[in-house]
């Protein structure tokens, strides 16, 4: 059903910036991945986060492949010169990468590094790679300003001087100006948001941990995950609103 | 003109901090009320209405014991049921092991660890209570409690550590008047609390809580010896070994189960011995099972929940005539009504500040008028403690007699004011017993109004001395937290115009619009960090994993940081130094390996020692060295004594300063960073092996460093350029020689975390060099806080008090071992010289066969449950026990080993209370 919606997407022309709809789509089909996964853990393997979180995480981030790294391959940034193959290639090797980042983060941040946590470091970093970094991959390839640009906001100082003369502005709109010129494309709230969401709630998600409450899913990483899940949900919808909003404010 | 001149802003702060100071004093003494109690010992006139105490006989202090003891008889005109009575405490032992909970028996484990006193419960022979203890439920406060009826104050805990004699009114000083013989086998606390009270006694120390056998072993061994004599009117058990197994594995530990089956044991054998064996001229004896405090699940205590404060109290040998199991298990009393009852039971004065109620259970046995006897004695001293505490209530003005022809008077409802009540409640009670005294025949009924009148003054005026004893002053409180506000306010508005100051300067010498109005990641993080600490502080496991948070934290701040590194490569005040495309890529690369070396020394600091409380036996790197064998601990200590030097030489020299001080200073920290080496290589056997080391180390460290290090260019011979140079010198040295000192001072295991700790330091020194304008100064202050907490909890520490670590003092300091580490009856065979002269060398590894390093090491085998060769219970007292680095030294002893075993010869000093 999936593989059906992708034709489909792939049959319109493809423009540069994505209409309202399309990311709605975009980001509809990345909860339902997610979706799928659970379900398919709960009813087909009858298995849940808290009790094999190895296994869990696994199906997550086989679903969220599909479903991330072939719908964003599509938005990717050199249209000309990358073909969509190539981009779910870059996709397919920024997967690991990215997990190789987040894995170091969280050990360095105090997850377990022993050998019987290894399985469940790997796939927790894989899903948080899928989060992160892999769209990223797949949009703008190996392009270091994008990547800052995304990561850092280090286009930032730049703009610093245009506020003077939007003063005027209303407060609200004074942010949305903010937003409007860090991020110049929709696809850029696409994957920035729900990435930092992730990040963010993944942070918070670590607090439970050395609480004693003597709960199964204090265990790394359940909490962990789903800080993060629940983190990059907030992205998404974050991402969807900001974009309502600017493209209202362009409309005015 | 500023409006912050200085004198003002000095004054200011002086202000501040006084008004802090005397707020955060002020709200001490709130929080912590000291109680007033009572002086002196209550005599015979808590035997007459408080009503008539103006008649005191004063000859009384001259009295034989005896002839008072028949004097209490006489006023009381209570024939004493028992004349021997046996206090048993279980330390830690919660009433819901032996009770149950809510009706229900417990589990079938536990009631098959107890099958006697099971037995004893459900053949009515024993009577159990719930005995509510108030907090703060710690050992000493508790026994307290129980010996003296009264609630004390919160500040008792803290000096539960250094405990002091009881001046207080108390039981044990009561029976001493009258002439009881009384013998305290246990917990040390006791002697403390109640010196020279004692016919005999044997001390044990609860310090070591790993030991929980030889600590039960050291009371039971006399157990058996004095329940045949017959000389003692008094026992007392003491036992610690529940708390030690609660301590180290909690409720549910697998140590607890044996170790209620030996508690049963202990209660088997003295029933047996003394109650069921003795005839009934010869007089009864009492068994009091006690237990001073319950346990939480985890096996802590101290706080104020059900678990802790459920604490239990057994009855064995009052005549019962209920033996429903249910209906004797089911009673909830407070632990302060041990003490009144105890003394009616035995006839002697209630203890001046007792609050307690004493428990109609245990007097089913007397007659109705001896009961009746017994709630007003109870009454009285209650009412006398009321006067005392209300200055103005003497309830004279309440017809005493009144009423006096009117039999069937109406009891008047009592309310209004506390001293109206009380008076009310008393007065009722009293004239009730009055009106049934009266009566030539006692009708059922009035005996039992008159006992419920009695209960409810004793229960009213019980509660509401308790609540008085544990009520804060709220005025002093809000007061304390109100002036700790204003300060902070001051204080604050001081920062607030600095800043205000600093800045219009600022503006007013650059231009830094742009700069200073962008609010970094970091600078919000730093902000946000307290407030996640103050957020944490409410849980009381984030308080006791603490260690967890500032490594969080710490790393947070190193990630973000890193992510500024690598956002914008060179510092922006750097950038006037280097110009050049090579010199910012330098600089870049610096700042990021250095980052990058913080976050990875912080996590092996992390993985170093597991800390905390709940988590403690997870693997970590210091277990798994240690488990590794002593030899590489050596070698690493060595090692890290050599990094700290190398390093610290290289820093000094790297700066090529042209000044002869920095030589002189270089080759001083030289010297005494060979001394101590020469220290740590006395005692290794391997001399080639370490020099082997010596020689790849220093060149590997000195590569490694000269790497990650640039040499800062001085452009300049400016009088403020040296002044920072000698400022950077002094700071250094001082980092550099106390990571010797600390070298000394901490366990082994911990010489690398010192190494890495310092590595830390430098590298954040280097980034925060590089960094320039760039980072805000109190960002790097704060980091360098962050890294010095996580630092503080990577070596081991922790939030508990079992945590604060006594190796080095056991390594370098003598250890004398007090009473009460005797030597237990299996090892009697060593036969006894008395050679003051020799010393004992136990070699701790090598020829012996026995690996022994630390005193923790010897206790960490009792732990774990093997058959100890060695542990310092076992030892004879007032043998000086001094822990070399090699060596045990036990002063004037004579030993041999043989089979890996150690045999004690002689000790040093004969006991002077040997049996």
């Amino acid at each position: 059903m999936k593989q059906k919606k992708n034709k489909e997407m792939a049959a319109k022309p493809s423009s540069k910036a994505i209409s309202k709809a399309e990311a709605l789509v975009v980001h509809l089909i990345s909860g339902f991945g997610l979706a799928v996964a659970f379900w398919v853990a709960h009813n087909v393997h009858s298995i849940s986060l808290t009790s094999h979180p190895s296994l869990t995480l696994r199906l997550i981030w086989v679903f969220e492949c599909l479903a991330v790294i072939l719908l964003y391959s599509r938005y990717r940034k050199d249209h000309e010169r990358c073909s969509y193959f190539k981009a779910v290639g870059r996709g397919l090797l920024g997967l690991p990468a990215g997990a190789l980042i987040n894995a170091l983060g969280a050990i360095v941040l105090g997850a377990p590094a022993g050998i019987q946590y290894l399985p469940r470091t790997i796939n927790w970093s894989l899903v948080m790679a899928l989060f992160t970094i892999a769209p990223a991959a797949s949009v703008f390839g190996s392009s270091w300003t994008d990547w800052q640009r995304i990561f850092a906001f280090t286009k930032q100082s730049t703009y610093i001087l245009k506020f003077d003369s939007i003063r005027e502005c209303r407060c609200s709109k004074l942010i949305l100006a903010i937003g409007s010129t860090l991020l110049i494309e929709p696809v850029d709230y696409m994957i920035c948001l729900p990435a930092h969401g992730a990040v963010i709630g993944a942070w918070f998600g670590a607090f439970p941990m050395p609480l004693d409450w003597e709960r199964p899913w204090q265990e790394w990483p359940i909490c962990v995950s789903y800080g993060a899940i629940v983190g990059y949900l907030v992205g998404i919808v974050a991402s969807l609103g900001f974009m309502l909003v600017r493209q209202h404010v362009k409309g005015d | 003109m500023p409006w912050l001149t200085c004198t003002k802003l000095t004054l200011f702060t002086i202000a501040g901090v006084a008004i802090q100071m005397v707020g955060l004093s002020i709200f001490v003494f709130g929080f912590f009320p000291v109680k007033p109690t009572l002086p002196g010992h209550s005599g015979s006139e808590s035997f007459r209405a408080p009503q008539c105490d103006l008649v005191r006989n004063e000859s009384e202090s001259d009295l034989h014991p005896h002839q008072l003891r028949s004097l209490y008889k006489e006023l009381s005109g209570m024939p004493p049921a028992f004349d021997q009575l046996i206090l048993m405490v279980i330390d830690g032992l919660p009433a819901e092991l032996v009770l149950g909970k809510d009706g229900k028996p417990p589990s079938k484990a536990l009631m098959e660890a107890m099958p006697y006193t099971r037995s004893l419960l459900a053949n009515g022979m024993a009577i159990g209570f719930h005995a509510k203890a108030a907090p703060p439920t710690v050992t000493m406060p508790r026994l307290k409690a129980m010996v003296s009826g009264a609630i004390g104050g919160f500040l008792d805990v803290a000096m539960n550590f250094n405990t002091q004699a009881m001046l207080d009114d108390n039981l044990l000083g009561q029976f001493f008047k009258i002439g009881w013989k009384m013998v305290m086998l246990g917990d040390e606390t006791w002697l403390k609390l109640f010196p020279g009270l004692f016919l005999r006694h044997d001390g044990v120390s609860s310090f070591f809580v790993k030991d929980t056998v030889h600590v039960d072993q050291n009371v039971s061994r006399h157990l058996g010896y004095e329940l045949s004599r017959d000389d003692w009117d008094f026992l007392i058990l003491h036992y610690l070994g529940l708390d030690h197994v609660g301590h180290i594995g909690g409720r549910n530990s697998a140590l607890m189960a044996p170790k209620l089956r030996e508690m049963d044991e202990v209660v088997k054998m003295i029933h047996m011995n003394s109650i069921l064996n003795q005839k009934n001229d010869e007089g009864q004896t009492l068994l009091v099972v006690v237990s001073d405090h319950g346990m939480t699940e985890s096996g802590n205590h101290g706080g104020s929940s059900y678990e802790e404060t459920d604490s239990l109290a057994l009855f064995i040998g009052v005549k019962n005539n209920i033996s429903d199991d249910f209906l004797s298990t089911h009673n909830i009393i407070h632990q302060v009504d041990i003490a009144p009852t105890l003394a009616l039971l035995f006839g002697v004065p209630i203890p001046k500040n007792n609050v307690g109620v004493l428990m109609a259970e245990i007097f089913g046995y007397l007659s109705e008028d001896q009961q009746m006897k017994a709630l007003e004695l109870n009454s009285w001293q209650l009412l006398r403690l009321l006067q005392a505490q209300i200055p103005g209530l003497s309830c004279r003005n309440y017809p005493r007699d009144g009423l006096r022809d009117d039999q069937d008077f109406r009891i008047a409802k009592c309310s209004g004011s506390m001293e109206a009540m009380f008076c009310c409640l008393y007065t009722n009670a009293a004239l009730l017993q009055k009106s049934w005294m009266s009566k030539e025949i006692s009708s059922r009924e009035d005996y039992t109004s008159t006992v419920v009148a009695y209960y409810e003054f004793l229960r009213t005026a019980s509660e509401w001395l308790s609540h008085r004893a544990t009520d804060k002053p709220v005025r002093l409180l809000t007061v304390g937290i109100a002036a700790m506000l204003l300060s902070c306010l001051i204080l604050l508005s001081l920062l607030f115009h600095t800043c205000k100051e600093v800045y219009l300067r600022e503006q007013s010498l650059f231009d830094l619009e742009s700069i200073k109005q962008t609010w970094y990641l970091d600078e919000t993080f730093v902000l946000g960090v307290v407030l996640i600490l103050i957020v944490s502080m409410a849980s009381s496991s984030m308080v006791e994993e603490e260690q967890y948070i500032w490594h969080f934290v710490a790393s947070t701040l190193n990630l973000l940081l890193l992510r500024k590194t690598i956002k914008c490569p060179t510092g922006a005040g750097a950038q006037d130094l280097h110009s050049s495309s090579k010199g910012k890529n330098k600089i870049s690369f610096c700042r990021l390996s250095s980052i990058s070396v913080v976050l990875i020394s912080g996590r092996i600091l992390r993985g170093w020692h597991q800390g905390g409380v709940n988590w403690t036996n997870l693997p970590d790197i210091s277990k798994w060295l240690e488990q590794a064998g002593t030899d590489n601990v050596k070698s690493i200590q060595l090692v890290s004594c050599l990094l700290v030097m190398s390093l610290s030489l290289c820093v000094l020299f790297l700066f090529g300063f042209n000044m002869k001080f920095v030589l002189v200073i270089g080759f001083s920290f030289l010297m005494s960073g060979l001394l101590v080496l020469q220290h740590f290589v006395k005692h290794q056997d391997a001399l080639p092996w370490f020099v082997r080391f010596s020689t790849s180390e220093m060149g590997l460290s000195h590569d490694l460093y000269m790497s990650t290090s640039v040499p800062n260019e001085v452009q300049n011979n400016m009088l403020l350029v040296k002044l920072r140079e000698s400022l950077y010198l002094v700071g250094w040295e001082y980092i550099s020689f106390w990571c010797l000192l600390q070298l000394l001072l901490q366990q082994t295991i911990n010489s690398m975390t010192i190494v890495l700790l310092l590595v830390q330091i430098l590298a954040s020194m280097l980034y925060f060099s590089y960094s320039g304008l760039h980072q805000k100064q109190w960002v790097e202050i704060a980091a360098l806080y962050f890294l010095g907490m996580a630092g503080h909890f990577a070596l081991g520490n922790s939030n508990s008090l079992a945590t604060i670590d006594v190796a080095g003092a056991f390594m370098h300091g003598d250890v004398c071992l007090c009473e009460g580490h005797k030597l237990s009856p299996i090892s009697r065979e060593c036969r006894f010289h008395t050679t003051p002269q020799t010393d004992a060398w136990l070699p701790l590894s090598g020829s012996a066969g026995v690996e022994l390093h630390f005193a923790n090491s010897i206790h960490h085998r009792i732990a774990d449950n093997e058959e100890p060769s060695f542990c310092l219970e076992r030892l004879f007292p007032k043998v000086h026990l001094c822990l070399y680095h090699n060596y045990m030294r036990l002063h004037g002893c004579i030993c041999s080993s043989y089979n890996s075993d150690i045999y004690l010869l002689g000790a040093g000093v004969e006991e002077k209370d040997a049996i």
